[in-house]
C-alpha cells in the first residue's frame, strides 16, 4: 500500500507530468467573480500546469471523454496543386496520456466508448490509437454530489476495477494501488516519492466495496491498514461482496441492481445499492427497462416527455457516454481544407436532416425519444449494455430539468398494453 | 390589460392561487394549455410544467428556482403555428409569468410571432430567485431587476414580499456589476478574459435556445447552406457565434439572464448582452425594450433624430 500525504499531492503530478501528458481535473476560470465564489466551477479535465487549481471534492462538470473522442478532430487536410490534390494526414502523437483522478463514473463511461469504437467489428483509428496509451488513474469517491447516481446504475464510486491505478482518498493522504502492468509503470516513476503503509502486504488492492454505503476516508484508511496487513481479504473480495449484499436490509434492492449488472455483459463493476449513511438523492430502479422499452416506441409518454426540451446539445455534450459525430470541411484558404470530425447531438435539428430536406425526426418528440431510447435500448441490444452510468451531468445541466433519472422513473411506471 | 389583481400573502399562498386560477381556466374551458413550473428531481430544480387537465394544477408551484422564461414554449407548443393561423375556433394558451418573462411576452407580440389574444398571462409578483448552487446568494439576474411586477397581465398575483425596484430606474444595463470590472480591463487583459470565455464555450447552443427572444424558425447557426459558421469547435468559430447571438438580440434583450443560468459551462454570456444593451442606451433616449406596447424595440425602428455620428 503505497501513500502519499495530500499536501504533497503536486509532487506526484509534477514527476508524472514529465514522461506522460498528464491531465488533472481543474476548476472552471469563470468562478472568481466578486460575491460569486461559492458557485459550482465548470471543471474540466486540463493537461498539467503548476499551479492550476484543482478540482478533486467531486466529478468534473465536464467529462473527460473529450481527451480520447476530442471534440474537433483535425483528420486529414486537402490541398490541391493546380490539377492535383496531395492529402496530409494528421499525426496523433505517441506521448502517453495519464487521466488523474477520474471517477468510477467516468471510468465506465470509457468503457463504454470501447465498445462502440473498438469492439463492433470496426476499430476507430482515432480512438484507437489513443485509447491503449492512455492509463486511467481513478480516484474513489468520498462524497458525492446532489445530482450523482451512480449507484442506482450499477457503478462503485470506491473502486473501479478497470482502472490502471486506484486513487482512494484517505482523509489526509492518497493511497495508489496499480491494478494492471500500464498503472505499475506509470507509478514507478513515483515510487521515491510515495511512502509504504505498515503491514506491506503484496500490493494489497484496497476492497472497500461493501455495497451498502460510502465509507469515509478514515473508515477508508482503517480497511486500507487491514487489507494491507492481510493479503487474503483481497482475493476474498468478491464473494465477500456478494455476500454481505444479502445480508443488508436493502437486499432485494441490492439483488435486482446486482441481476441487472450480471445481465450486462461485460459489466465489469460491483452493484452497490443505495446508501443508507450518506444516500444519494436520487435513486432509480434500472431493472428491466430496456425489455420494457422494446414495447414503448409508441407510448404517448413521448408526447408529454418531450414538452420541455429546448432541443440545444448540452445534455448530449456533457453526457460523458454520447458519441456521435460529423464530419466537416473547414476552409483554410482557396487551396486548403482541413477534414474534421466534431461531436454532433442528436438533440439538434440538422442531426437527421437529408441532403434534399427530409428529415427523419422531424419533431423533438422523435428526438427526445430517439436519445433516450439509445441510452436505455438501443446500446443494450447492440453493446449489450445501458449507455447510463448515473454521474448526473445530465441531471445538473439540462436548463429544464429534463434528465435521464426522472425519464427512467416514468418509464418504469408507465402503463403498457401489449400489441 | 391589467384586468384583476389577487392578493397573495407568502409564497405558499402565491401557489394555492395559482392553482385555484389554473383550475379554473381549464374547468371553464377558457383555455386548453396551461405553462407554468412544477418541482423537478431535486430541491434547488424546478422545471416548467404543461398543464392540459385539472387534475394536473397541482404540480403547479411557484419558488425561487422558477427561472424559466416559459414565454419560448409559446412558440414551440405543439400546433402553435395553427393556433397562429386560425385563431378563431381555437383554445387559449394561459402562461404564468415573472416581470422579467412578461417583457418577452410583449417582445414576441410585437414581433407578431404571438397573438396577444390567443395568450391568457397569468402574472406573478417577483421576490426575486435564488442562486442554483448557492440557495443563499440571489440569482445574479435579479439584481439588477426593474420589473419586478409583470408589465402585462390579464390577472396578476399580487404579493408584499416582491423584490424593491431597482434604485437605477430603467437604466438597468449601466448596474450590470461584472460590465465595468471588464470595461476597466488593460485592452491585452480584456482580450484575454474574452478568448478564455470563447475557448471554454462548448457550442451546445443552450443560451440560443432558452433565449425568449430567439424567434427565429430557422437560425443561421443551422443553416448548412451557406455554412455561417463552422462546426469545429475553436475560438474564432466560438467567438463568432457568440457575437453573432449577441447582435441579434441586441435592443430586444430582455435581461431576463436564461442565456447565462442555461451555459453548462458557466460562461458569463449576459455579459455580451449587457454591453450592447448599454451602447443602445448611450445612444438612444429610449426605455429599454418591450416595457410596453407602444415602443418597439430601438433597433426596430427608425426616428429622424436618430444620431447617426457615423455618416
Amino acid at each position: 500500500m503505497k501513500t502519499i500525504a495530500k499536501t504533497q499531492i503536486d509532487s506526484i503530478l509534477k514527476a508524472l507530468a514529465v514522461p506522460y501528458n498528464l491531465y488533472i481535473p481543474v476548476a472552471g476560470a469563470f468562478t472568481q467573480t466578486p460575491g460569486r465564489e461559492g458557485l459550482e466551477n465548470a471543471s474540466q479535465f486540463r493537461l498539467y500546469q503548476e499551479g492550476l487549481p484543482l478540482h478533486w471534492t467531486t466529478n468534473t462538470c465536464l467529462s473527460p471523454k473529450d481527451l480520447l473522442f476530442p471534440q474537433t478532430e483535425e483528420m486529414y487536410t486537402i490541398v490541391s496543386h493546380g490539377k492535383t490534390v496531395e492529402i496530409q494526414e494528421k499525426a496523433i502523437g505517441h506521448k502517453p496520456t495519464i487521466l488523474f483522478g477520474i471517477r468510477s463514473c467516468d471510468i465506465e463511461s470509457i468503457d463504454c466508448m470501447d465498445r462502440v469504437f473498438l469492439e463492433k467489428g470496426f476499430e476507430d483509428t482515432y480512438y484507437k490509437t489513443r485509447r491503449p496509451r492512455t492509463i486511467l488513474f481513478a480516484l474513489s469517491c468520498t462524497t458525492h454530489e446532489d445530482t450523482c447516481f451512480c449507484t442506482s446504475m450499477g457503478v462503485n464510486p470506491q473502486s473501479s476495477p478497470s482502472a490502471d491505478v486506484q486513487i482512494s482518498d484517505l482523509g489526509d493522504t492518497f493511497s495508489f494501488t496499480a491494478q494492471t502492468l500500464g498503472g505499475e509503470q506509470a507509478l514507478a516513476y513515483v515510487d521515491a516519492l510515495l511512502s509504504e503503509i505498515i503491514g506491506t502486504g503484496p500490493s494489497g488492492a484496497l476492497k472497500t466495496q461493501t455495497p451498502d454505503t460510502l465509507k469515509t476516508p478514515e473508515e477508508l484508511k482503517e480497511i486500507a491498514l487491514s487489507n494491507a496487513a492481510d493479503s487474503t481479504l483481497s482475493s476474498a473480495a468478491d464473494s465477500t461482496l456478494s455476500s454481505s449484499s444479502a445480508d443488508s436490509p436493502l437486499s432485494s434492492a441490492a439483488d435486482s441492481t446486482l441481476n441487472a449488472a450480471a445481465d450486462n455483459a461485460g459489466n465489469k463493476t460491483s452493484a452497490a445499492s443505495p446508501l443508507p449513511t450518506d444516500p444519494m438523492i436520487i435513486t432509480v430502479n434500472s431493472d428491466g427497462v430496456s425489455e420494457k422499452l422494446e414495447n414503448m416506441f409508441e407510448h404517448p409518454l413521448w408526447d408529454e416527455i418531450n414538452l420541455p426540451c429546448l432541443g440545444c446539445g448540452a445534455c448530449t455534450y456533457v453526457c460523458p457516454t454520447c458519441y456521435c459525430f460529423d464530419i466537416n470541411d473547414k476552409t483554410l484558404s482557396h487551396t486548403t481544407i482541413n477534414k474534421q470530425r466534431c461531436w454532433d447531438s442528436c438533440m439538434f435539428s440538422d442531426y437527421t436532416r437529408m441532403a434534399g430536406g427530409h428529415n427523419p425526426r422531424p419533431s423533438k418528440k422523435e428526438r427526445v425519444r430517439n436519445r433516450f431510447l439509445d441510452k436505455l435500448l438501443y446500446n443494450r441490444q447492440r453493446h449489450g449494455r445501458l449507455f447510463c452510468v448515473g454521474c448526473g451531468r445530465c441531471v445538473a445541466k439540462c436548463p429544464v430539468n429534463l434528465e435521464i433519472a426522472t425519464v427512467i422513473q416514468k418509464i418504469q411506471a408507465a402503463e403498457v398494453t401489449p400489441s | 390589460m391589467k384586468d384583476t389583481v389577487i392578493h397573495a400573502t407568502n409564497t405558499i399562498a402565491i401557489r394555492h392561487e395559482m392553482r385555484n386560477i389554473a383550475r379554473n381556466l381549464l374547468e371553464i374551458q377558457a383555455v386548453d394549455l396551461i405553462l407554468g413550473w412544477k418541482k423537478g428531481i431535486l430541491p434547488n430544480k424546478s422545471a416548467p410544467a404543461f398543464i392540459h387537465r385539472p387534475d394536473q394544477v397541482d404540480d403547479l408551484i411557484f419558488d425561487e428556482f422558477c427561472y424559466h422564461n416559459l414565454t419560448k414554449f409559446l412558440l414551440g407548443c405543439p400546433d402553435r403555428q395553427d393556433r397562429i393561423a386560425d385563431n378563431e375556433d381555437r383554445l387559449k394558451t394561459a402562461i404564468f409569468v415573472k416581470g422579467c418573462d412578461s417583457r418577452s411576452l410583449i417582445g414576441l407580440i410585437q414581433d407578431n410571432q404571438i397573438t396577444r389574444e390567443n395568450v391568457y398571462i397569468i402574472g406573478i409578483d417577483c421576490p426575486g430567485l435564488k442562486e442554483e448552487h448557492n440557495t443563499t446568494i440571489l440569482a445574479k439576474k435579479c439584481e439588477t431587476c426593474y420589473t419586478a411586477t409583470p408589465v402585462e397581465y390579464d390577472i396578476l398575483i399580487d404579493s408584499p414580499d416582491k423584490r424593491p425596484e431597482n434604485p437605477n430606474g430603467l437604466k438597468g444595463f449601466q448596474a450590470h456589476r461584472d460590465l465595468a470590472k471588464i470595461e476597466n480591463m488593460p485592452p491585452a487583459e480584456r482580450g484575454a478574459y474574452w478568448q478564455q470565455m470563447f475557448q471554454s464555450c462548448i457550442r451546445c447552443y443552450a443560451c440560443r435556445n432558452v433565449c425568449p427572444v430567439c424567434s427565429c424558425k430557422e437560425c443561421c447557426f443551422d443553416q448548412t447552406l451557406p455554412n455561417w459558421v463552422g462546426k469545429g469547435n475553436n475560438t474564432s468559430d466560438n467567438g463568432f457565434y457568440h457575437l453573432v447571438r449577441a447582435m441579434h438580440v441586441a435592443g430586444r434583450c430582455v435581461s431576463c439572464g436564461e442565456c447565462e443560468r442555461s451555459c453548462p459551462m458557466h460562461l458569463p454570456v449576459m455579459l455580451l448582452n449587457s454591453k450592447l444593451g448599454l451602447s443602445i442606451e448611450e445612444l438612444f433616449d429610449e426605455p429599454p425594450a418591450s416595457m410596453n406596447f407602444d415602443v418597439t424595440a430601438t433597433l426596430n425602428h427608425f426616428k429622424p433624430e436618430d444620431p447617426e455620428e457615423f455618416m
